[in-house]
């Protein structure tokens, strides 16, 4: 375990290191002049100009200039939107969590329906079931996600007016901020009306989460039928069958377990994907998240706040797939040995 | 294998034409083929036949409904949108648009994918594991992320969502042409004609891509159903095909406004999307169908 904790750290310094080089020279691509694409201080005096070509080191060679932006990378520095001029990293701590949040129940809804159906088409493969659930995946990833959002709020919002369109909680409530993420926020308050702010919460996340959590269903409805389908050919549900075991039984008991974790596996790379979709749920649904502000930023010419979105951004997906790089080693022993750099 | 016919000269297909005599028997597959091939046809001839300009008013028919409807006119099939422009119009150039313009951006980066990827299969040691690393951290952004950024660098507009797509996608044809070609390289019939003196390049030419490109086309599909919905996307967002151009999702995000008075401005687009990116998934399974059954046999 020790050797497969040092060899995804040392990848996830290589991550980091490319995707803040990605993120420096994005600067020197954007419009405009670096330093003040760097810092977002559009309206800097010559004084201060001269001041932030002093703190970028802008004099020097490039490599001493990628120094000084990881520097300030790293104390929490991604200097101030150019659209608002407040400090971007304030920004970010207040939109991320909502992101968080919203991809993460997304993820498990996702995972909820998904995987089941998945099991269900394997154990039922080739018959009249497995090719309807086969069919419903293949229309699910087909379809364009701000379509699929838009028909949501028609026939949910405004047809049956069962569930709210917009935003993360209704602005009767007043949360305070803590961490950020509605839910813990709302159980952490003292407000008398705690329930019904959970309550309203809820009924606003149920759309566009379900909404993002479509396409990655049907993907994991396609890999843990294909895991299943696998499981199911194996030598050792012939011996438990032999040695008398309910169909039941193999299913819950040895089936399952082992399907399971070759799901697990993929979990972070779907991760990527569903992060694309909450970004543009996030527009249609008015969601106060990252991915609203990113497509914002870029209508207002933001390029600080584009380039620190993009960074935090891929920086959250790469942990969630090294978080479940860990577990699946964690579940699979066989996983740890050798896995060279894939 | 039982030779019935002695004197016969046997005829071997090619692992291509095997390919198609399998797909060819899938009927879903073809389904799918053929609805590709009319898009792709559609896409070419959309400016001969269709009825009217895609960006010509007609201001006395503003959102007329589709014919079916009681108040819809049959000389404007699908209706019009709030400028009194033909839906069918529209969504006929908006097929060269989403489509055609997929269809090139899908072969552009393949070519590319493909010949760096096998000119790095063909080294070895750190260049190629930094290579390796390299791109599993630009797979793992998400593609419409990285459309995003480089739209942001190069500014909104259909030409620079095209180059933004076709970037984004170079490094997944670099990734499976590598890693296929890689495989091949192992197997005997490339020591064969390697001991017959074949260069590698000629091995790659003669011997390796004839095996692999099947493998390469069914990821050019999974990557054009991707394309149609970034492109879409992008349109949708404001960041692509900008206001004039009947592209679908800048179609789709057009109708909005009228979304309720006039619903199918933007139920007709969005169904158009999800028809082209069915087509090709419905190609892309039945490559895959067939690929599976062909290594089976």
């Amino acid at each position: 375990m020790l050797t497969f904790t040092l060899r995804r750290l040392s990848l996830f310094i290589f991550t980091m290191l490319v995707l803040t080089l990605l993120s420096f020279s994005l600067s020197f691509l954007f419009p405009g002049d670096t330093v003040i694409n760097h810092s977002g201080q559009i309206n800097a005096t010559a004084t201060e100009l001269a001041q932030l070509n002093k703190v970028y080191q802008m004099d020097k060679n490039i490599f001493t200039q990628y120094g000084a932006y990881l520097t300030h990378i790293l104390n929490g520095d991604f200097g101030y939107s150019m659209a608002s001029h407040s400090p971007i990293s304030i920004e970010i701590i207040k939109l991320l969590p909502a992101t968080i949040e919203l991809s993460l129940v997304a993820l498990f809804i996702a995972m909820l329906i998904g995987i089941p159906l998945g099991f269900i088409a394997a154990i039922n493969h080739n018959k009249a079931s497995d090719n309807a659930i086969l069919s419903f995946a293949m229309l699910g990833y087909s379809i364009p996600v701000f379509w699929l959002g838009l028909l949501a709020i028609l026939i949910f919002s405004i047809g049956l007016g069962w569930l709210p369109s917009a935003g993360q909680i209704s602005l009767l409530f007043e949360i305070e901020f803590v961490t950020g993420v509605q839910f813990i926020d709302i159980l952490l308050s003292d407000s008398p009306y705690k329930w019904q702010a959970f309550s309203n919460a809820s009924a606003h996340i149920i759309l566009p989460a379900c909404v993002i959590a479509l396409a990655p269903a049907t993907i994991f409805i396609r890999l843990s039928r294909a895991a299943m389908i696998e499981v199911l050919a194996a030598s050792y549900i012939r011996a438990a069958k032999a040695k008398g075991l309910s169909f039941k039984q193999i299913i819950f008991r040895h089936a399952i377990r082992n399907a399971l974790i070759q799901i697990i596996r993929h979990v972070g790379l779907q991760f990527a994907n569903l992060v694309t979709l909450a970004m543009v749920t996030e527009v249609i649904f008015s969601w106060p998240g990252i991915g609203r502000w990113m497509i914002e930023s870029i209508s207002q010419r933001d390029y600080t706040a584009i380039q620190s979105g993009l960074l935090v951004l891929s920086c959250f997906i790469f942990i969630i797939h090294i978080l479940t790089d860990f577990i699946y080693a964690a579940l699979n022993p066989l996983a740890r040995g050798n896995n060279h750099g894939s | 294998m039982a030779r019935e016919k002695i004197y016969l000269e046997e005829v071997f297909p090619s692992p291509f034409m095997q390919l198609w005599g399998i797909f060819r028997k899938t009927p879903v597959a073809m389904v799918g083929f053929c609805c590709f091939i009319f898009l792709i046809i559609l896409a070419i001839f959309a400016p001969i036949i269709s009825p009217y300009s895609p960006v010509e008013g007609h201001l006395d028919m503003i959102l007329l409904p589709p014919a079916w409807h009681t108040d819809g006119n049959v000389s404007y099939l699908l209706g019009t949108d709030e400028l009194g422009r033909d839906m069918l119009s529209r969504l006929m150039y908006g097929t060269s648009l989403t489509f055609g313009l997929s269809f090139i951006v899908v072969i552009f980066s393949l070519v590319i994918g493909v010949v760096i990827g096998s000119l790095s299969a063909l080294t070895k040691g750190i260049k190629s594991s930094f290579l390796n690393h390299f791109l599993d951290v630009i797979l793992s952004i998400p593609s419409l992320l990285l459309a995003i950024i480089i739209v942001a660098i190069l500014g909104p507009g259909i030409g620079n969502t095209v180059w933004a797509i076709a970037i984004v996608f170079i490094p997944q044809f670099i990734h499976i042409t590598r890693y296929a070609v890689k495989e091949e390289f192992r197997k005997d019939y490339v020591l064969a004609s390697r001991l017959d003196g074949a260069s590698n390049f000629r091995i790659l030419y003669y011997s390796v891509f004839p095996n692999i490109v099947e493998r390469l086309m069914s990821q050019a599909t999974l990557a054009q159903s991707a394309a149609i919905l970034d492109i879409a996307t992008l349109g949708f967002l404001g960041l692509g095909a900008q206001i004039p151009l009947p592209e679908w999702g800048a179609i789709l995000a057009n109708g909005l406004e009228h979304f309720y008075i006039a619903p199918w401005t933007v139920y007709l687009p969005g169904l158009a999307i999800l028809f082209a990116v069915v087509a090709t998934n419905l190609v892309g399974e039945g490559i895959r169908h067939a690929l599976k059954l062909r290594k089976e046999n």
